[in-house]
């Protein structure tokens, strides 16, 4: 099934359900990419706290998308990763070094939208 | 609960296999059959006997709670009698093992020393043996043959109150290192979207795997954003302790909450250094103080002196 992605504002929403595949989220890159330059938007947040397992694929598309992303001109925030997982992803060695993380939904939006105002006013 | 504990320590060694116990001491059919042959010079003296032990016992001060408390006392009486009997009954079962764990657990209980116990058990089979001695007035073999069978019996209550008393001890080991480690690593809210961890003592693999997860749990929990870990009580740092702290800053920064180590002394910060351990993932500050002035600064706090504010009086 593919992963919902949700428009908000200049924001998108997307949202790993439990049993997202590893072709879900190769498709979830295509997807972004193409939705970030199709409504101008300057942010993304993925939210994975349905996740209950993080293994090295799922991290490194993660990271490749943040990264990807931000040569298309959007910040992209990973939110509502669990204890258990974050546990769990240090034990493997992922780390998820330069990505910007957030406790939830709610506060990746206000991370978002906090690191988006401050790119503003330094290009002002 | 303290009773729920004793009570499964007391089953692990009750569920020993006997017959194990029997291998080790070589308690042979043929023993069981000349205890047997002896049972009246230790049924008949039975309070003699028990006498002997008891009044051994109660010279020294390692038994000296024993005897302090009456009902005790009068327990531990109760069963040693139970037990001389068992003893010569042929039977050495669960049961059997079982009312010896119970007075076993009674010493436990009570603190008397290994030592004590040993000395004083050694009278009771002393006792036993005289009269064993005088069943057999001419044969002096058959006499020892005997008394050595009803010895293996004995040998076998030694290993069996043993097992308790370690066993007891390794469980009060286990209570309070369970309990050290859930004082010592609590996460405390400070402010909203703040918490503070103090770490004290020696942080080693299983203790930094519990503070990280504990530590987790409560960013969720509060909804952190920042988290100042002060480790001015932490005694030493070196390589392996740095890569804990490096892994628990990780996996808060993966939770998106911010952590700001504190108290590194000039020591431990020269020591890293000398080590060559990487600490430039984390974000550290001097002392508590600065850690939380910098905290409250990325939560956007400001902490003004109030000029009108008036020295409170205490009042009693």
């Amino acid at each position: 099934m593919p992963v919902p992605i949700l428009k908000q504002g200049g924001i998108l929403i997307a949202s790993l359900q439990t049993a997202v595949t590893d072709q879900d989220l190769i498709q979830l890159q295509d997807d972004l990419s193409d939705r970030v330059g199709r409504f101008r938007s300057r942010g993304v947040v993925i939210d994975v706290s349905a996740l209950d397992v993080m293994d090295s694929f799922a991290t490194r598309t993660l990271r490749n998308l943040a990264e990807a992303l931000k040569l298309r001109g959007a910040a992209t925030v990973i939110a509502g990763i669990q204890p258990d997982v974050a546990f769990a992803m240090v034990e493997l060695g992922l780390t998820l070094d330069g990505i910007l993380t957030a406790l939830d939904l709610e506060e990746g939006l206000d991370l978002l939208t906090a690191t988006l105002r401050e790119g503003d006013h330094s290009v002002g | 609960m303290a009773n729920d504990h004793t009570n499964s320590t007391l089953q692990s060694v009750i569920d020993y296999d006997v017959e194990r116990r029997k291998r080790f001491v070589d308690l042979r059919p043929e023993d069981v059959s000349r205890i047997a042959a002896i049972k009246d010079a230790v049924v008949r003296h039975a309070d003699e006997h028990a006498n002997a032990f008891f009044s051994y016992l109660s010279q020294f001060e390692e038994a000296a709670a024993l005897f302090r408390n009456g009902d005790n006392l009068r327990e531990a009486r109760h069963l040693k009698h139970d037990h001389l009997l068992a003893m010569v009954s042929g039977d050495y079962g669960r049961a059997y093992v079982e009312q010896r764990a119970k007075l076993g657990a009674l010493y436990s209980r009570t603190g008397v020393d290994v030592r004590v116990f040993l000395g004083a058990f050694h009278q009771l089979i002393h006792s036993i043996g005289q009269r064993v001695a005088e069943m057999f007035p001419k044969d002096a073999p058959a006499a020892f043959q005997h008394f050595a069978s009803i010895n293996k019996v004995g040998f076998m209550d030694i290993g069996i109150i043993v097992d308790v008393l370690i066993a007891e001890r390794e469980r009060t080991i286990r209570v309070q290192e369970k309990a050290i480690l859930e004082l010592s690593t609590p996460a405390l809210q400070i402010r909203d979207r703040l918490l503070m961890l103090p770490i004290i003592g020696l942080l080693d693999s299983t203790r930094a795997k519990q503070l990280t997860d504990g530590l987790l749990h409560s960013i969720r929990a509060n909804r952190a954003r920042v988290v100042v870990m002060d480790i001015t009580g932490v005694a030493a740092v070196d390589t392996k302790v740095a890569n804990h702290l490096i892994q628990t800053v990780t996996a808060a920064r993966l939770m998106g909450a911010q952590v700001i180590v504190t108290g590194l002394s000039s020591e431990v910060a020269q020591s890293l250094v000398a080590l060559g351990v990487d600490l430039s993932k984390v974000n550290t500050v001097g002392d508590l103080q600065g850690g939380m002035e910098e905290a409250e600064r990325v939560l956007g706090y400001k902490v003004v002196p109030a000029p009108e504010a008036v020295p409170q009086r205490t009042r009693l």
